[in-house]
Parts: C-alpha cells; structure tokens; sequence
C-alpha cells in the first residue's frame, strides 16, 4: 500500500475502496483479539492508526510505530492519548526492552517485507511479548481453495498492473506464517480468514 | 536485454533483490558499498566496481534509484539501518564502516544509521564510475566526485524513459487515423523532439519563462521536420498535417512535463520556486557536512573562518541534502514571503508537499 502512503491524507479513503470497505471490521476483530482493559499493545506499521485506534478504545495502552512521518501526522492527529513514533519495525529493539507488551499487533505491512525483514521482526516480536502474550498479523494471503486461487490471480493481474502503473510498486500475498510462527518458538498459533485472500494469524509466546 | 526493458521502461519500478551480494571476492576487511534495490543501479554498480572486492549492500528503495527515493522518502536511514541488521552483513565483516551512496543524503540521515547500528557511514561520490578512484584514494571523495553529472548517456537514457511508452502509444493511436506510413512520421517527429531536448539539454535555457520558448521551438522544428517527411512520403494533406501537429504539441507537452524530475541539474517543478537554501551563520560549526553531500558545489568550506560559505547558489537545485544532514540546523528553507520551513520538519516530510509545509507547526 506504498502508493496510499506517498499521500497519507488519501490513505483511509484508498485502503476502504480496495477492501471493498471491510477494513474497518478488520480493525475491530484485531482489537478484540488483542487488546482489553490495561494491556500493554505495539501496533507495527500503525499507518494513519486504524488498528491502535481501535486496540485504544477498548481501554489498552497503544504505541504505534511507523517508518513514515506523514502517516503518523494523520494518525496524530486522530488521537492525542496514543503514542506515534517514527520507527521501522526492525528498530522495534532500540526503543523497547524485552517482554514489555502483552500484544503486538500488525495489518497490511509484513507484505511489504522482503522474507528477511519479516522473519527478523517475527522474533523480535516474540521477544518483546510477555509470556502468554499474543501476536495478532492481518495480511493478504492467497486463497487456499484451488479454484478460488485461480479466480484471485486472475482478479489481482489487473489490480497489480494498475497499481505498478499508478504506485509505483506491487505488494504481494504473504506465506501462510503458521508454520514459521511455531518454528520460531511461539506456541498456540491459531488463523482465520474474513474472506478468501486475507488471513488473521494470532500467535501465543508460552507462559 | 532485460536491461534494455529496464530503460525503455524506466519510469516504472524495477525491483533489483535486497541483501547483501558478494562482488568479486570480498572478504572480512572489504568495504562495504550500499545501494538501493533499483535494477539499472545495482547493475552500474556492478559494472563500476568491475575487477575489484567489495560487498554491495542493496537496501528497499522500493526498485526505486537512490536519487528519486531518498527525495521522495522511499530510501531513509529506516531502510539502511533495516538492510544493515537483516542481511547478515554483520557476520560477514571484521569492520563497521559503511559508504553511502552521496545522491541518498536527501532521505538518509548519516547520524541516525550511526547511532542506531554502530556503523561508521562514510559519503562516497556522486556516481558509481568515481567508487574505484575513491576506494583507492582511502576512502574520500574529491570536490569533483561530489558534483553530479549529467553526461550524454544518462541523457540518452533519460530520453529513451519517454520514447519507450510515448512514441509507440502515439503510433497505435494514430494509426486508424492517419494510416501507418503518416502515423510512423508523426512519432518519429516525437521521438526527433524527445532525443534534441535530452542531448541538448546542458544548453538549453530552461529556466527562462519555465522554459516555453524552448518547448515551443522544439514542437515547431519536430513539426518542420514531420512535414518534410509527408512530403517526401507523398502523404502531405491537410489531415495529415494536422494530426502531426497535434503528435508534436502533446508529444512536446509530455516531455516537458518531467523534465526538472528527469534531470539531476533543476529543482523539482512540483514544489514552489519562490524559496531558496539559508546559511544561518551564527550555527554553523565548520563540520562541512553539507559539502559533503551538495550535488552541486553550491557550499564551500571557509578554511579561514572554519564555516562553511554559500560559494554558487546559482547552482542550487532546492534538494535538501545539506539541510538535512547539518548536525547544528544550521541551514532550512526561507520563502520569499519570509516563511521558513525548519530542517525538522524536511527531515520528517522530505520534499513532499513542501508549499504546505512551509506554515505546518510539525
């Protein structure tokens, strides 16, 4: 989503007409499977701060970091009680000691990783959860039923040229991170999908 | 052949792998090079540093070249710190010292990468061809190696990013229209147009009325010429010559839309122009940061009064790179209506938007 960040003021209108307006309940489900009452949660890649708005209002503690100060200037201006700083996620461990968050929270970024760059915050985040804390990752993915597949690419090649045309990049589908969640040390790792091509990971660190 | 796609088709992305790649036969006392992960770039490099070891470090510029990237924040320290602490370059090394390519100073901050990582970060030059004459030299850039070139091949290459997908689109379009035989002039005429204005371009007044004359003499030689052809083709008719006109006109205008962001020589034309560079004389330490990183010469040290002064400024090209890096905010923007814009926020913000920023309390 790259293209909606060069113009950070046109980010929540663009990101609702390509999720054909189900963001918002994305942000609401990430919440509820994350945040709570006096839980310490780190929102990674907050962007104009959907997701920690949403982790606020249910009466957690957010910081949201994002490696892009005019994201971060719409998202302050939205809440005030919220702390925004200007970090990229593998600089997570110059800011913040290990286990002081209950939930790390991400949506719509590790698909703007390089593999390196995502297995690298994956143990990041394991080490700066609690014990017992959770990992809560809303991304792209491809669906898994075969004919549906089909139907995406075919859906997504015109979507991706136009994109490449207008933003100036591509994002891709990510991997199904269960797998490399439980290599990593996590241990309960659990998934759903909203629908087809997106996929809602949440992982445990173990007591 | 995929590097002749990469420039006909160069106002696209072209996305080289990040990481670390080996060049030659580096080994634990290497220097090591970073760049960002645009294709034609990590091949220049390859090629510049031909017959000698390094490792190149390829940060996310989003296949971006480092120059457009780090103006339009796309290449930041975040990236170089990022590229630093993922690609294993750590383990590859004995060192800490990084050289960074001089064009990214707009977008990374040189004392952040210092001091998120450990890492030395060095400027290296201007353009890939002067890194061997700068590694062998120990290191340092010469007056030269820091002012940006614009020869004939970038030019050349500059022109090919807009012949590429205009001339064949002004063809298919003109086609059904004119015929094929008409329709070939009228983008031969464009592409005619295109190639003058990039190899003539160290020439050509530009910066006189936003450079309308030159547009227009540009449209009416490519016209001139077009017609001639018609003639020769037999084809000359009031509807062919019409349509030609029309090819020269909207060919010419889309040229000059781009050329100030297509040319490292003018200041971008999507920002005001009513503002210049400020030297603020009194917070000015001497650390000669900015002439490490002016593309342009316009900042020159004083040896005698141990400050830097402003020796072309001429010469400036409004990137920012000086604001940026100065440890002492000695430098920012001032408008001409006397607003001025703080090197905190063109560090947070860049180039973007900049007319709005000028009154923005960040």
């Amino acid at each position: 989503m790259r293209r909606l960040e060069s113009t950070p003021a046109r980010y929540d209108r663009g990101i609702a007409l390509l999720s054909g307006g189900r963001i918002g309940s994305v942000y609401e489900r990430i919440a509820e499977l994350a945040a709570d009452r006096n839980v310490d949660v780190l929102d990674i890649g907050c962007g104009t701060g959907g997701v920690s708005i949403a982790c606020a209002k249910r009466g957690a503690t957010v910081v949201g970091i994002d490696r892009d100060a005019g994201m971060l200037e719409v998202a302050a201006s939205k809440s005030s009680s919220i702390e925004w700083l200007e970090l990229d996620s593998t600089e997570i461990e110059d800011r913040f000691d290990p286990e002081c968050f209950d939930a790390i929270v991400s949506c719509l970024v590790f698909s703007e990783m390089s593999p390196q760059v995502q297995d690298y915050t994956l143990s990041i985040a394991l080490s700066r959860l609690r014990p017992g804390g959770r990992l809560v990752i809303a991304d792209e993915v491809e669906p898994e039923d075969a004919g549906q597949r089909v139907l995406y690419r075919l859906r997504r090649a015109p979507m991706v040229a136009a994109t490449w045309l207008l933003t100036q990049t591509t994002t891709r589908p990510i991997r199904d991170l269960r797998k490399p969640l439980l290599d990593l040390g996590f241990g309960e790792v659990d998934s759903e999908r909203p629908w087809p091509s997106f996929q809602i990971v949440t992982a445990i660190k173990p007591s | 052949m995929s590097s002749l796609f990469d420039t006909v088709l160069r106002i696209l992305p072209h996305r080289a792998p990040t990481g670390l790649t080996a060049i030659g036969n580096p080994d634990r006392s290497s220097p090591v090079l970073l760049t960002g992960n645009y294709t034609l770039t990590v091949q220049r490099i390859k090629e510049a540093l031909d017959g000698l070891d390094a490792w190149l470090l390829v940060a996310d510029s989003n296949g971006i070249n480092v120059w457009c990237a780090s103006g339009g924040g796309h290449l930041t320290h975040h990236d170089v710190i990022s590229a630093i602490r993922t690609s294993g370059v750590q383990d590859k090394v004995d060192h800490r010292r990084l050289i960074l390519p001089q064009l990214c100073a707009t977008g990374v901050e040189r004392s952040r990468v210092e001091d998120a990582t450990g890492w030395t970060a060095l400027w290296g030059p201007a353009s890939a061809e002067d890194i061997p004459a700068f590694l062998e030299r120990g290191e340092h850039t010469a007056r030269q190696e820091r002012s940006v070139r614009f020869p004939l091949r970038d030019r050349l290459e500059m022109a090919a990013m807009w012949i590429g997908p205009l001339v064949p689109i002004l063809w298919l379009v003109l086609w059904p229209i004119t015929g094929a035989g008409a329709s070939a002039i009228d983008a031969a005429a464009v592409m005619l147009i295109v190639l003058i204005l990039y190899m003539l371009f160290p020439w050509l007044p530009l910066r006189v009325l936003r450079g309308i004359p030159v547009y227009a003499a540009l449209a009416l030689g490519g016209f001139g010429i077009g017609t001639g052809l018609l003639g020769l083709a037999g084809l000359l008719h009031g509807s062919t010559l019409f349509w030609l006109g029309a090819a020269c006109v909207v060919g010419t205008a889309i040229a000059s839309i781009d050329v100030a962001g297509s040319t490292p020589l003018l200041a971008s034309s999507v920002n005001p122009s009513d503002f210049e560079v400020e030297l603020i004389l009194d917070r000015c330490t001497g650390t000669a940061e900015c002439v490490l990183v002016c593309p342009r010469e316009v900042l020159l040290m004083d040896g005698h009064a141990r400050k830097v002064r402003m020796a072309k400024p001429g010469n400036c090209i409004l990137c920012a790179a000086c604001i940026v890096q100065c440890p002492t905010d000695a430098l920012r923007f001032r408008f001409d209506d006397g607003h001025v814009v703080e090197p905190d926020v063109i560090r947070h913000t860049r180039m973007n938007l900049l007319g709005k920023r000028k009154t923005a309390a960040l």
